[in-house]
This record gives structure tokens, sequence and C-alpha cells, in this order.
């Protein structure tokens, strides 16, 4: 008992990765729910949201980067408050950030390989040398036999998966933002995912997962600090199950 | 409470009537709020930053690569219509000392900024406003906006001022274009016996200070027009438009423009 108190004043003590305080976004339609969320993620936790309406999901994920007004409330990301950032502070926080979208969100008119490299050539002054070599290295974990430099649609889904990942994690991302990542994953790269997500989990990065489903993370719900349910009341704890 | 609060009247009048304002001046605040923070921004390093600098030469290229043959073509075209038909009637009428000077005013000042920027319009903005378009009702820009990348820098700063260097190129390409076709055609005929350097020097030695000053503020000032009407076209619209609604409104915006900046700058200078 004492331990588990212990355990509680030292997760106070540490400054949260993410945190929702009695967030309440504007009515929008086709959106979220205009109820109060709260969360807090502490580095390296990870939880997982079940949500079955995707477009909801997005929203979510888009009221955590502070792209959703919100009428009341606030969202702090590595201690810093949305409301409180102009936009180039906010551009720039939101760079440390990687994320799968479900809609994929990748732009044709350029490559693959630049679709993956372009919020790091963006936000950082990393060398296009330095970068590329990492994004091959994480390509080839997560399947790909590089970095592929065909334009995203003539990819499989599978592969655009792959290379969803590839972009995620690179940049060494203090947070990241996933929407059913998992969702077209075959076997292996599942397994190269989720060995992926504990090693930036160690690092100290804090992860959210949606997913309609618990298809993708059942091989990891134990290793996972909570889980819950985004429904139209709002954030819903969801009952581990063994 | 307010004053106005207490007469709903008055108050519904002052809403209506400022939203009607509003939505008709919307889009030309917004392009001269852009035009000044494209200005702005780009005077500072730190806005150019690669993915900047990447989208800055791709645009460059393929709107001075794209448009060179149309360019070409149209100046050839021009050059065989009106530089050789204006020597050979002013040759006729006795006024072959006014060739320079009506080459200049007419051809380089007022034909080519308006036909390069047509060229410009439809060979590269359209597509531009067809990206950008597609990006937005896609719902990429919102991913972008999401990995911090801002449109505004990612788009429209660099895509705006290629489309001003390219305007100012192809430009100057079809001036010199068109006044060298029409030379040889009207070599070819014989309707002068001049050396090139003459005809040139006529032309040239014809034009003032201003002259020089109105045509390189019109080929830089529609470039950028255009280049700045497509991308806020493009990115401004909504989940109802597509690119068939998209397309018609860029161009009359883009038409709009060019004639606006050549008319206002043939008339100011």
């Amino acid at each position: 008992m004492s331990e588990n108190n212990d355990y509680q004043n030292e997760r106070q003590i540490i400054d949260p990765i993410l945190e929702l305080i009695d967030a309440r976004p504007q009515f929008d339609e086709g959106g979220l729910s205009s109820v109060r969320y709260n969360l807090r993620l502490n580095p390296g936790d990870c939880v997982l949201i079940e949500s079955k309406d995707v477009q909801q999901a997005a929203k979510f994920t888009d009221m955590c980067l502070g792209l959703v007004d919100l009428t009341e409330g606030q969202i702090r990301c590595m201690g810093l408050d949305w409301a409180d950032l102009d936009e180039k502070r906010q551009a720039a926080l939101r760079g440390r950030v990687g994320r799968i979208v479900s809609n994929g969100g990748w732009i044709d008119l350029y490559g693959t390989h630049m679709n993956i490299l372009w919020p790091q050539l963006y936000h950082t002054k990393i060398p296009e040398k330095v970068l590329i070599q990492r994004a091959v290295k994480l390509g080839i974990k997560f399947g790909l036999p590089g970095l592929p430099v065909d334009v995203p649609n003539k990819l499989t889904a599978l592969d655009r998966s792959r290379a969803d990942c590839v972009r995620a994690f690179l940049g060494n991302p203090s947070l990241l933002l996933l929407e059913n990542p998992m969702g077209n994953a075959s076997e292996d790269l599942n397994i190269a995912f989720l060995e992926m997500l504990t090693e930036v989990r160690n690092q100290g990065c804090a992860v959210i997962w949606l997913a309609p489903d618990d298809k993708g993370w059942k091989n990891y719900k134990k290793d996972t600090t909570f889980q819950l349910r985004l429904m139209d009341d709002g954030l819903v704890s969801a009952k581990k199950r063994s | 409470m307010s004053f106005l609060d207490k007469i709903p009247f008055v108050r519904n009048f002052l809403q209506r009537l400022g939203a009607v304002s509003r939505s008709q001046m919307r889009f030309t605040l917004m392009l001269i709020g852009v035009s000044w923070g494209v200005m702005r921004e780009a005077a500072f390093p730190t806005s150019w930053r690669r993915t900047v600098r990447i989208e800055f030469w791709s645009t460059l290229k393929q709107a001075i690569g794209g448009g060179l043959l149309s360019v070409l073509v149209t100046a050839g075209l021009t050059g065989f219509g009106i530089v050789a038909q204006a020597v050979y009637w002013l040759g006729f009428a006795g006024m072959a000392q006014l060739t320079g000077s009506i080459l200049s005013t007419v051809l380089v000042r007022e034909i080519a900024p308006i036909l390069v920027g047509v060229i410009l319009l439809g060979r590269s903005g359209m597509l531009i406003l067809t990206e950008l378009g597609m990006l937005s009702t896609g719902g990429q820009m919102r991913v972008l906006m999401g990995m911090g990348i801002d449109p505004f820098f990612a788009f429209i700063l660099p895509r705006s001022l290629a489309m001003t260097v390219g305007g100012f190129t192809l430009g100057v390409i079809f001036s010199s274009a068109a006044l060298l076709v029409g030379y040889v055609v009207c070599r070819a005929e014989g309707v002068i016996t001049m050396s090139l350097w003459s005809f040139l020097d006529q032309v040239t030695s014809s034009m003032h200070l201003i002259d020089y000053i109105s045509i390189f503020a019109k080929f830089v000032f529609s470039g950028f027009a255009v280049g700045i009407c497509c991308c806020l076209s493009g990115i401004d619209t909504t989940t109802d438009d597509d690119l068939a609604s998209l397309m018609p409104r860029g161009f009359a915006r883009g038409m709009l423009s060019i004639m606006i900046i050549n008319v206002v700058l043939s008339v100011w200078l």
C-alpha cells in the first residue's frame, strides 16, 4: 500500500509529457463531443484508447496537438500550454511529436522518401545524409528494403504502414500519437513495431495508441500503463483484461 | 449591457452589414495580408528552411521549364504578328523612326506582361491550385499542420516567390524572342535593312527609366499575384469544394489580379 503511494507521489513530481486538464473542445460537427477530457501521460507511459469512430480518434489526436479550440480547460504538452504559445512555437513543439494518422497523410507530390524526411528537414538542422541513414536503418527494421522513393500511392498498404512507422519514429519523438498504426500490419511488422515502441518508451517517450479494436495491441496489453475508451461522453476507463 | 445591445434592430443591421462586407472582401483582405506576410518573412534567413528551399527550386524549375515552350511559341507568333506588322506599316506610312518607341510601348510594356501572366497562370498557377486544393480537401494539409509544418512557410512563401522570379524570367525571354522573331521576319521580307543591333538599339533607346521600372514591376507583380492567388485559392477550400468549383474560381481570381496589376501600373507609371 505504501509502495503504491510512493509510486503515486513520484508520478505527481515528474513533469508530464502530455496533460489534458478538463479540456472541453468547441462543438464541431463530425468531431469530438464537447465534454471534459482529462489525461496525464508521463515519460514512458503508454495509453491504449479504443475508439470505434476513426474521425473522432483523429480529432482527439488533433486536440492533443492543440489544433482544436477549447471552450475551457487546458492542454499542456511537455510542460507548455498550447494556448500560451504563438504559431511558430506551436509548430516547433509539434515537431517533437511523432504521428501516425489514419488516412496516412501522404503527399503524392513527392516520393515516399521525401514524405518521411520532410518533418525532420523542416524542423531540424541534422544533415540530410544522417537523416537518410537513420531512415534507412529504421526502414530495414520495419521490413522495408531501404527508403522507398516511389510516390506513396504506388506502395502497397503494408509498405505504407511500414513507411508510416519510419516517419513516426524518425527524430526520437517525445510523444507518439498513433491512430490505428497496425491496421494493415503483418505479423513481422507488428513484432518490429512493438519492439521499437518499447525501445522509445524506455528513452522516455510517451505513447497514445488509438485503435478501433484490440487486434494490434493484444500482445502488448500487459506492458501498457492504462487503457481507455473514447466515447461520446469522453474518455472512459476500460478494464485491463489479463 | 452596452447601448447597442439595447437596440436589437440596430445590432442586427450592423451584424448583417458586417457579414456581407466581410464575405465580399474576405479574399482581397487575405491576399493583402498574405502578400505582406510573404514579403516580410522572406527577409528572414530563418524562414528559408531546407524544405522551403526545395519547394522554391522545384516550383521555379516547373514555372520556367514548363512555361518556356509556351512562351517561345507565343512570343514567336506575337513577333510575327505585331512586330513585323508594326515595322511594315510604320515604314509604309513613312514613320519608321517611331518603330522603336511603338514596339517598346505596345509590345514590351503592355502586351508582354499580360501574355506572360496568362501563360504563367495556365501553365503553373493552375497546377499549384490543383495540388494545394487536393491537399486541403484530402486532409493532408491538416496532417502537415499536426506535424508542425506551417502551410504558409511550406507552400505559400516558396511558391509565390518562385512564381515572381519565374514571371520576370519568362517576361524577359518573351520580349527578347518576340523582338527577335519580328526582326527576322522583317529582314526576310526585306522590310528593314538595318542590323539586329541597330534594331534593338532603336527599341531600347526609345525607352526611358520609367519604362524599365514599369516593365520590371509588371512582370514581377504579375508573377507574384498569380502565385499568391493560386496558393491561397488552393489552401482556402472547404469540404464542399472540388476541382470543378476550385479551378474556375482560381482562374478568375488569377486573371483579375493580372489585369488589375497591369492597368494600375500602366495608369500609375
